[in-house]
């Protein structure tokens, strides 16, 4: 495999490992929990470091899982006392804890390979030449491999918690009763969050490891209306985002993973507009429709009411309609156009009928008399 | 002594009505001596009761007088700062199965990402228990509970095109598929429209005749006497509590509320 290649299937297999716990984070409304924790498995690393003075520890790994459960543990403890809301929390816990190891590092650790740049962008367009020998043999990048194991083990537990994750997202108070242990949910996947920003933010930086876990599912979310579609489908869009990140920076001769963060940003506004349920453009076409549909209504209801009254033939004629209801000539011709050409309404010379369709109509909206 | 539910027209109640059992049985629920509070400030205060099976009880009381936070601590989802309750006589977490309980509907999030179906299996799940997944026999247990509430054509729908009153009958699905012997329902007439309010106490109606004690958060005192059997008269005491043709008088409703009450039903 070329190392063209790797990077492109590293930041495939991370951004679809990023995907599955994103999902959950965008239903619990915690999405900027991924930005925060992101950032502060950096303070675990640090201490992990300074700790065993080894980067391969995996003491390291261990600190910075259990910097993204303080985290949490930390927001929650200040949103309990009710004096700071949810996000105000988030935004004094990260900077504290993402600061104290920036300065861990340049006072302990400046000359170690531990610096502030490569943990927010990341380096993924070196990430092949770290590889992983195992008596003789080359087993690949380190990150392809940190990467896999961390897919699988996300797979692994939401195919197993499947069912208890939904519950507990939906209704945390009915899965309590079940007895499902929503907390104790809670936390783990907070853990699972913790692990995927350890493992993604080495090869590809912490803003990207943001944008893989929030962007995909929140642009899944707009074109379906099921998890496990959710699910597969924000991995599949993770996935594209990555690789037209990839291509983009190739031909732009940009960051890797600038391009990509770019790329799912692309993706979801491309969905926010053209989903088809919920897409902006489906939106504004059904609110034309229904503008015309109503329009219509409101017309066969009209002539329905004055249908053998005395006003009849003023009423109904189709000069003088835009006056009666308070149309524009422009909409009022526009309107009986449409009616005409779905079969509700009839004109002859200097009269409107209704034809039995729209005599139907009009009794149906039940405002007809 | 026992007592006789006021309404005799319904048609379910041909089938025989067990009697509402004398309280020296083992009672549905029993609440003895609890006191719940956050941060040292009661919400509920030595709390006592005893509900009979088979019984339809209204828990009534003005805003803030703990009715919700009483459901939960029976449910086990609030602690205690003293005392202890009994689902026919063991504690909550031994009798789960037994339980069905029907949160606020403005509780989820209706725009989550599921069917009308799934949420009504969800009712199955604590039956099912960890790792096991729902199939065909959750399947037809929750198409027959929605046949029961009257949404079965709705089954594929996703629920944010729900109005308010289908999203409350999801919900008593989703409890009837648990086929619990006690309901716990917290406000199922909030925010619905006169036709899935008669649905909804036609169907709590037909628990009763099959036995099943319903307890129901209520905030309509008009429609004690007419929906409920029994009353629960709660502000963060136990005002009162028996069945509504003793308890529910003018006296207990003006302790209640505090005098306020304008909404006491002419009788």
């Amino acid at each position: 495999m070329t190392s063209q290649q790797e990077v492109q299937l590293i930041a495939a297999v991370i951004a679809a490992a990023c995907a599955l716990p994103g999902v959950f984070l965008v239903l619990r409304r915690m999405a900027m929990m991924s930005d925060a924790i992101s950032h502060t498995v950096l303070f675990g690393i640090v201490v992990g470091f300074l700790l065993t003075r080894d980067l391969g520890s995996p003491l390291l790994f261990l600190g910075a899982v259990l910097t993204g459960v303080l985290t949490v543990s930390l927001v929650e403890l200040l949103n309990q006392t009710r004096l700071v809301k949810q996000d105000a929390a988030i935004g004094l816990v990260f900077p504290v804890l993402f600061s104290i190891a920036v300065i861990l590092i340049s006072r302990f650790a400046g000359n170690v390979h531990l610096d502030t740049d490569a943990v927010l962008l990341g380096e993924l367009a070196y990430a092949p030449f770290d590889r992983v020998e195992w008596q003789g043999i080359d087993l690949g990048p380190r990150a392809l491999l940190v990467g896999s194991g961390v897919l699988l083990f996300n797979l692994g537990f939401i195919g197993l918690f499947y069912k208890e994750l939904k519950l507990a997202t939906f209704d945390p108070a009915l899965a309590a009763t079940f007895g499902f242990l929503p907390v104790l949910l809670h936390y783990s996947l907070m853990v699972i969050v913790s692990v995927t920003a350890v493992a993604a933010f080495d090869a590809v930086g912490s803003i990207l490891v943001i944008a893989l876990m929030i962007a995909p599912p929140a642009t899944a979310y707009l074109l379906t209306e099921r998890l496990g579609t959710m699910l597969w489908l924000s991995m599949l869009i993770g996935v594209a985002s990555a690789l037209a990140g990839y291509w983009l920076a190739w031909v732009l001769d940009v960051s890797i993973a600038g391009s990509m963060a770019t790329m799912t940003g692309v993706l979801f506004v491309g969905a926010f507009l053209f989903a088809p349920e919920r897409g902006l453009v489906a939106t504004a076409h059904r609110r034309t429709r229904q503008r015309w549909a109503f329009a219509q209504q409101l017309l066969v209801v009209h002539l329905h009411n004055h249908a053998g009254s005395s006003d009849e033939a003023e009423e109904c004629s189709p000069a003088a309609l835009h006056g009666h209801l308070r149309w524009s000539p422009d909409f009022a011709a526009q309107v009986l156009q449409r009616a005409e050409r779905n079969g509700i309404v009839r004109r002859d010379a200097e009269r409107l009928w209704l034809t039995e369709q729209g005599r139907k109509l009009a009794q149906g909206t039940g405002v007809g008399g | 002594m026992m007592h006789q539910s006021h309404q005799s027209h319904q048609s379910h109640q041909l089938q025989p009505v067990p009697p509402p059992t004398l309280p020296a049985a083992v009672p549905a629920v029993a609440v003895s001596d609890l006191t719940v509070a956050y941060r040292e400030q009661p919400v509920l205060w030595d709390i006592d009761l005893h509900v009979p099976t088979g019984v339809l009880l209204a828990i009534v009381g003005p805003n803030g007088a703990g009715k919700t936070t009483l459901m939960k601590a029976v449910l086990g989802l609030v602690k205690p700062a003293a005392g202890q309750v009994a689902i026919f006589g063991a504690p909550y977490h031994q009798q789960r199965q037994r339980v069905g309980y029907v949160p606020q509907r403005g509780s989820v999030d209706w725009d989550f990402p599921t069917s009308v179906l799934d949420v009504v299996m969800m009712g199955r799940y604590g039956a099912l228990g960890w790792f096991r997944r729902p199939g065909r026999n959750e399947r037809d247990l929750a198409l027959a509970a929605l046949q029961q509430v009257k949404l079965e054509a709705y089954a594929a729908r996703q629920i944010s095109q729900l109005s308010g009153g289908q999203q409350q009958r999801v919900f008593l699905a989703r409890a009837l598929v648990q086929d619990a012997d006690i309901y716990l329902m917290d406000e199922p007439f909030q925010g619905v429209d006169a036709v899935t309010e008669r649905a909804i106490i036609e169907l709590l109606r037909e628990l009763r005749a099959r036995g099943k004690t319903v307890v129901v958060v209520h905030h309509d005192l008009q429609t004690v006497p007419e929906y409920f059997d029994w009353v629960t008269l709660l502000n963060v005491r136990r005002i009162a509590h028996g069945p509504v043709a003793e308890v529910f008088t003018e006296a207990n409703l003006s302790r209640t509320y505090g005098g306020r009450t304008t909404a006491m039903p002419s009788r």
